[in-house]
């Protein structure tokens, strides 16, 4: 058997990653244990674990220096990698959405965005042939519609919390997020065996 | 600004020393290879018409070209590919040729990729192009020089993939559905994005049987003989059995070939470019989680260029084949004598004795530093494997001691 290596997203996608390989069968007490460390063996399946932050997880698997990956679609749909996206893992769940005060429900023609995806910002305003000027933001993207640098913005939306404290209201939904299983495309056709046996055992863990 | 002047743009890089000879050793074998199965090279500019490259081409890749902008105002790219100008050269310039032709190239292609993402925007591409023939035994043909090519460099572990283009486009011809939804089943499945594919298929008003194939595809890939049991045993058209049939009698060929071994099948292996017409494939080895070598059957390029002709090629990523060689440990210094001449005022001799060190293959140099400090350190440096004095009336002597200087053998 030849190892795989997988990444995995720090924080809070990390807890569901190591129950749902869990259900699967593969023994994750090492990843348990609380120190520094940043990769770990799992002896069980021959698994190499290692844990990166989300937006950098593509990254690694379509460089093909880990075979597969944990990642949020937020993060995928953000940088459009070139790799294999498998399996809808099912936790994880939020959405993106356009956000703002009220007072924008009605719309307006040329929009200031502000969020954290600049990409997806991008992508859905042209899909709707709406020209916006987007402006990067690195976190509390909420503040920028109540400061007035922005009209809008484009984020997650959990549960909506967030935004109701900061008398934001949810505009317009425009894609579900959850967590995907992604794989190396070169690794996927050479360690053919030793992935779709972990992709297989995952793919039940998920539909129980 | 002095950062500008020492720095690098992104995506390029230097090539020292024993990068250059690496990638002269690889390039040679390469073209060795092509030239022995009777194809000549060609070399189209760097430069070119951004006319020149299709908007289908263009909008599939991004439109990531370099430009320029010529002084009559036109606009020029970097060559960003060089099958495209390739065919430019066949349509103008080689229309009289005999065929089957049989071209094949080693050039730098160009394109502006995702900025601080460790990919590069100038690399190398080795290649072969044949064109006139539209039989399968053409693919076979530049298959086989694909895996003779990296057997030839030592490279270990590695395989091909081969997809059949004509296979998902029998199926979705068969279907009613509209051309924007049979890309996104193109695009989901070139991705095996099997998420949005399985959505995207049930949610479509498509036929049970050819639901169920569109959602097995993605999965049948790996040994030939297995791929093909499972592709037959689902409920094909006589069109998608006439493709599978195709991919069936290539693999028999190469197999007869004594290189089967090499060859995977990938029957969910799709590209969106639309210029690619049939057999498809790409190589690659565990060790390196890149795409090492892709090509195929792109008969429709030429009918842009207003010709009909059948045309098959591949190219190697010459950047991907070298770091798969260094990971393998198989790229090794074709060690050359090195001898250093020690002159004393007779340059006739000097001279004669360098052509002859020359001729039997040594590098072969005169000693131009005056310090002896500075020689020592030379030699041990340059790793120089033999010290020849001359003196004054012409004697030759091999040095052993550089006056209290070991030499190394």
């Amino acid at each position: 058997m030849q190892k795989v290596k997988i990444a995995m997203t720090k924080g809070r996608l990390l807890k569901h990653t190591i129950k749902l390989l869990e259900d699967a069968g593969v023994d994750c007490q090492p990843l348990k244990e609380d120190n520094r460390k940043l990769v770990f063996l799992l002896p069980c399946y021959n698994i190499e674990a290692i844990l990166l932050k989300a937006a950098d997880v593509p990254t690694y698997v379509e460089h093909g220096v880990v075979d597969m990956g944990v990642a949020g679609k937020d993060v995928l749909l953000e940088q459009e990698k070139q790799l294999y996206e498998v399996i809808d893992l099912k936790f994880g769940k939020c959405k993106f959405a356009v956000a703002g005060k009220p007072s924008m429900k009605g719309g307006k023609k040329h929009l200031v965005v502000a969020t954290k995806y600049p990409n997806v910002a991008k992508n859905h305003f042209a899909q709707k042939g709406q020209s916006v000027e987007i402006i990067k933001q690195e976190g509390s993207v909420e503040l920028a519609p109540l400061m007035g640098l922005s009209d809008v913005i484009v984020d997650i939306v959990e549960t909506g919390k967030t935004l109701k404290e900061n008398g934001l209201i949810v505009l317009e939904e425009i894609a579900d997020i959850s967590a995907r299983l992604i794989l190396n495309e070169v690794s996927y056709k050479t360690k053919k065996k030793e992935i779709t046996e972990i992709v297989n055992l995952i793919e039940k863990a998920v539909d129980n | 600004m002095k950062l500008r002047r020492v720095l690098l743009p992104e995506g390029v890089q230097d090539l020292l020393i024993n990068d250059c000879i690496y990638r002269r050793q690889i390039e040679d074998k390469f073209m060795e290879n092509f030239k022995q199965s009777g194809y000549m090279e060609v070399n189209s500019p760097a430069l070119e018409y951004y006319d020149l490259f299709s908007r289908d081409y263009l909008a599939n890749n991004g439109d990531n070209t370099f430009k320029l902008v010529d002084t009559n105002g036109k606009i020029l790219v970097l060559r960003p590919d060089c099958t495209v100008p390739i065919v430019r050269m066949l349509s103008t310039k080689m229309k009289d040729f005999v065929f089957p032709l049989r071209l094949c190239y080693v050039q730098d292609v160009f394109r502006i990729d995702e900025e601080q993402a460790g990919k590069r925007r100038e690399f190398r591409q080795a290649g072969v192009e044949l064109f006139g023939i539209g039989s399968y035994k053409a693919d076979v043909e530049i298959i086989i020089i694909a895996i003779e090519s990296l057997k030839h460099l030592g490279l270990e572990n590695f395989q091909i993939d081969i997809g059949q283009t004509k296979l998902l486009r029998g199926i979705l011809e068969t279907t009613e559905i509209e051309e924007d939804e049979k890309q996104l089943i193109i695009q989901n499945m070139e991705n095996k994005n099997l998420v949005a594919l399985n959505e995207l298929v049930e949610r479509l008003p498509i036929a049970k049987d050819i639901k169920s194939i569109l959602k097995q595809l993605p999965k049948l890939f790996g040994k030939p003989e297995e791929v093909l049991n499972e592709i037959n045993n689902l409920p094909l058209t006589p069109s998608m059995k006439e493709a599978v049939g195709e991919l069936e009698k290539i693999y028999k060929r190469i197999e007869e070939y004594g290189l089967g071994r090499y060859i995977k099948l990938d029957l969910g292996m799709i590209t969106t470019l639309k210029y690619y017409s049939g057999v498809i494939f790409k190589g690659f080895t565990k060790d390196l989680g890149k795409v090492l070598l892709s090509g195929g059957r792109y008969d429709g390029l030429l009918k842009d260029f207003d010709m009909d002709i059948p045309a098959t090629g591949f190219a190697f990523s010459v950047n991907k084949v070298t770091k798969a060689l260094k990971i393998q440990r198989n790229l090794e210094m074709q060690g050359k004598k090195h001898v250093l001449i020690l002159e004393d005022e007779n340059s006739k001799a000097t001279a004669d004795i360098l052509n002859s060190l020359r001729q039997k293959g040594y590098i072969a140099e005169v000693n131009l530093l005056k310090n002896r400090k500075d020689l020592e350190e030379y030699i041990k440096r340059r790793e120089i494997d033999e010290i020849i004095k001359v003196d004054k009336d012409g004697n030759i002597n091999v040095v052993d001691d550089l006056e209290g200087y070991r030499c190394r053998r």
